[in-house]
């Protein structure tokens, strides 16, 4: 390697490293900024609250044949060991499985959907219930 | 209210496309050295990796924002951080380094720089990845 080279490399690495440290330090004041926003565990409100609204929308909605706690009834599955990603879980609820499950697109918005995919989702993490289960 | 999702999806795309288009022109003017264009293809390489960096520090910005902070996370979006920060900063670092030297790099510097530049696409693609696994997945930031 040239001289220029080894010089344009020294420059690279701490031009980076700058910047990187920045960029976190940055995030970080950022973050704190926004801390008032969260709970003492530091997760966001915003996926808690969701996942509870989830809760309510499934209880009114899907418990009837799925049970209360998701973990199946007569005519439907347990939904505690789904391996599908959250975009599928959407599509089935907003379009429904001719034959077998009912479509919810006219009665929950692509948000309240959100809801109940990140409450499916809470309860399929290793069957620890998200924060505002209490049943 | 600063719509950051939208931000950041019009931001991120650029950086990506103009690294791996960077990195392509590099290979194709070191292996068809020959060629009449292969001095033009290394320029091209160097202004698209120059823009890049610029634009990814936009594209950083409203990530940040976008994840209200979060830095690491968990899921996809800690996958998609895993393979950011690394493309970022080699981004940088390259993009820094081809400045200083321009184009008169030598045979070791080449053989270094591709290597490196191909890393970089690896990450910056796989971070595009999941990215976008974050947003199909329906699950949102955070």
């Amino acid at each position: 390697m040239t001289p220029l080279e080894i010089k344009g490399a020294v420059a690279a690495v701490v031009t980076s490293v700058v910047i990187l440290v920045a960029t976190f330090t940055a995030g970080g004041i950022y973050r704190n900024h926004r801390g008032g926003e969260t709970e003492l565990g530091g997760k966001p409100l915003v996926a808690e609250d969701l996942a509870a609204k989830g809760r309510g929308f499934f209880l009114r909605s899907c418990a009837q044949c799925h049970g209360r706690d998701a973990d199946g009834g007569e005519d439907a599955p347990s939904l505690l060991n789904l391996q599908i990603s959250g975009a599928h879980m959407t599509l089935v609820i907003q379009s429904g499985i001719k034959g077998e499950m009912p479509s919810f697109s006219k009665k929950y918005d692509a948000q309240d959907t959100a809801a109940i995919v990140a409450y499916l989702k809470g309860v399929n993490k290793s069957g620890v219930k998200p924060p505002g289960t209490h049943l | 209210m600063i719509p950051w999702d939208k931000l950041h999806g019009a931001t991120t795309h650029f950086p990506i496309a103009l690294l791996l288009f960077s990195t392509l022109c590099d290979f194709v003017s070191v292996t068809f050295k020959k060629l009449p264009f292969a001095r033009g293809l290394r320029l091209v390489s160097f202004y698209g990796l120059a823009v890049a960096a610029l634009g990814s520090l936009g594209a950083v910005v409203s990530g940040i924002a976008l994840a209200k902070g979060d830095l690491w996370g968990r899921g996809y979006l800690g996958w998609h951080h895993r393979f950011v920060w690394p493309a970022f900063g080699l981004l940088v670092a390259l993009a820094v380094w081809r400045l200083v030297v321009g184009c008169e790099m030598s045979r070791v510097g080449t053989r270094v720089y591709l290597i490196l530049m191909l890393l970089a696409s690896g990450f910056v693609a796989a971070a595009g990845y999941f990215g976008g696994e974050i947003l199909l997945s329906g699950s949102g930031v955070p």
